[in-house]
């Protein structure tokens, strides 16, 4: 593996000031880096900041302090090099499967007849063939939820965020989005940051598992996935695996059960 | 019948002008019978009487004359109004100064039944086209204002944040998300500017004016012409119909995703 680093992340901090009310540290001082093409989850308790940290990455909101390098360049505004899969669904309700894959491009004014061409090929990657013309109200919300993927891959970012994209969906359809996940990112060879709650999916898709701590969320510990590649479904089954998720649910577990205690 | 029903049921243009027959059919059946127990004349009269004063009204001409006068004095102000609701609206939803305070104002404003100034605007505006556009508008104005801010504001924050991850500027922002979104709720409140806008055009028309429908009833319940005034009557009413089955439909068509 190339060991660039694509994604740096420098001693961020974020307080979100709030008028009568105190305010809320949501994250302290995280270090962390990505390299090109590698695969990394965050996992952490609710509340602790994930989010946050991939709408800074993203250039959504600007930090309290610290810095986000893209190729060892700062950047503080959204750019072509990362785009979002949001947990909710967020395609537009009145655009066909593939204007919405073709949105990012109609947005940089790529002409009309190159989106659809290049939304077209990344709809075939996704397994939408045929649906092109839908709606997504006529979606399952595992398909919705591979266009919103679509439309992330056809803007052709060097970085992939994805914020519990596959949170919404059932068991079943989880899992197997996973692997079609896995053989795009193989396909693509992105750099891919993913948020999760799942730890048996941070472990299975990631090369790399960073866990959080709880309010403020600071980075706890990293963990390496040394699970050989290319991965499928029955790696969950052995035992390496469930030695990883056990150690990584132990981390978080008291700080689960103490934010379940608040509320 | 119980076909029928079923039909009657179903969210397609047959089933949809299947309805309008249906009730139309329905009511002059009542009418019908009303009009045989009432027989005083004066007071309602059946409707094969209303269509004879109907056919005699387009012989003379002055079905034509009023029907020119009607339309194209509420369809300019009804333009006019829904131009201006969506104008102002727009100026609410985008400035929170604006909506803070202008929004009372207008609030008041819509809940006064303006159409009881209507003498007054014709001895200001006098007998010709100005009094009836500028009572039009004002009836019909609101409902666009509201609906159109309402609408700008209701806008889908997680699509705008999509949309800001594209790197969209703030006019794009606003062509392919936040007027998208709004637009459902503005054709809604056209919808309710076009029944408006009819009421106001009939009173403008019974207070000051030598053509148009509401004249045309004016001047035929005075000399105690009950078919008369019933055909005018039918002619506003099938002009609203129209209306309301077109916004509806354009509503339909422009936020499929609401249906399911
Ligand atoms: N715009 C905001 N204004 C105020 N507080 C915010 C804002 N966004 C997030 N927060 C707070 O920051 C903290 C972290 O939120 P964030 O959404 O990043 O958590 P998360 O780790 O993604 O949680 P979850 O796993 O539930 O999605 C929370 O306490 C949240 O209430
Ligand atoms: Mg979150």
């Amino acid at each position: 593996m190339s060991t660039a680093v694509r994604l740096k992340i420098e001693a961020i901090d974020k307080v979100f000031k709030r008028r009568d009310k105190p305010s809320i540290e949501a994250l302290r001082n995280i270090d962390m880096e990505v390299a090109e093409g590698e695969f990394v989850s965050i996992v952490g308790a609710s509340g602790s900041g994930k989010s946050t940290l991939l709408r800074i990455i993203d250039g959504l909101i600007t930090p309290s302090g610290g810095r986000v390098l893209v190729d060892g360049r700062p950047v503080d505004r959204p750019g072509p090099d990362r785009a979002v899969v949001f947990q909710q669904d967020s395609l537009l309700p009145w655009k066909t499967v593939i204007d919405n894959v073709a949105y990012g491009l109609t947005l940089a004014r790529v002409p009309k007849a190159d989106a659809h061409r290049t939304a077209q090929r990344f709809i075939d990657v996704a397994g939408l063939h045929g649906f092109e013309h839908h709606y997504p109200h006529q979606l399952s919300g595992g398909m919705r939820q591979r266009v919103n993927v679509a439309r992330a891959l056809a803007v052709n970012p060097k970085i992939l965020l994805l914020d519990e994209p596959f949170a919404a969906l059932d068991a079943q359809t989880r899992e197997i989005m996973q692997a079609e996940l896995l053989s795009i990112w193989q396909e693509t060879r992105k750099t891919v940051l993913l948020i999760t709650h799942q730890i048996d999916e941070a472990v299975f898709l990631s090369d790399r598992v960073i866990v959080f701590s709880a309010r403020p969320g600071t980075v706890r510990e990293e963990i390496r996935v040394d699970l050989p590649r290319p991965r499928d479904l029955h790696v969950k089954r052995s035992p390496e695996f469930s030695g990883l998720v056990d150690h990584i649910w132990t981390l978080i577990e008291a700080e689960v059960r103490a934010g379940l205690r608040q509320g | 019948m119980r076909r029928l029903y079923e039909l009657l049921e179903q969210d397609t243009r047959t089933a949809g002008l299947t309805r309008v027959a249906v009730s139309t059919v329905a009511v002059l059946v009542v009418w019908q019978l009303v009009s045989m127990v009432v027989t005083n004349r004066l007071l309602l009269v059946p409707p094969a009487e209303v269509a004879v004063a109907l056919v005699k009204e387009v012989e003379t001409g002055a079905m034509w004359t009023n029907a020119v006068a009607t339309v194209t004095a509420v369809t300019t102000s009804f333009v006019v109004s829904v131009a201006i609701g969506i104008a102002v609206g727009l100026a609410l939803a985008s400035s929170q100064a604006l909506s803070l305070t202008a929004g009372p104002v207008l609030g008041a404003l819509n809940s006064v039944p303006i159409i009881a100034l209507a003498p007054l605007f014709i001895s200001w505006l006098g007998l010709g086209f100005a009094s009836k556009f500028v009572l039009v508008i004002m009836v019909a104005v609101f409902p666009v204002v509201v609906t159109t801010e309402a609408g700008l504001r209701a806008t889908d924050r997680q699509l705008v944040e999509a949309a800001r991850s594209f790197n969209a500027t703030r006019l794009q922002i606003f062509t392919t998300v936040t007027f998208p979104y709004a637009l459902p709720f503005i054709v809604s409140g056209i919808r309710v500017a076009w029944a408006r806008a009819l009421v106001g055009i009939v009173v403008a028309e019974f207070f000051g004016s030598f053509a148009g429908f509401g004249f045309a009833i004016l001047a035929a319940s005075q000399t105690f012409d009950t078919a008369r005034v019933l055909g005018y009557v039918i002619m506003l009413g099938a002009m609203g119909l129209i209306g309301s089955v077109l916004f509806a439909a354009l509503e339909r068509r422009l936020a499929p995703w609401r249906q399911e």
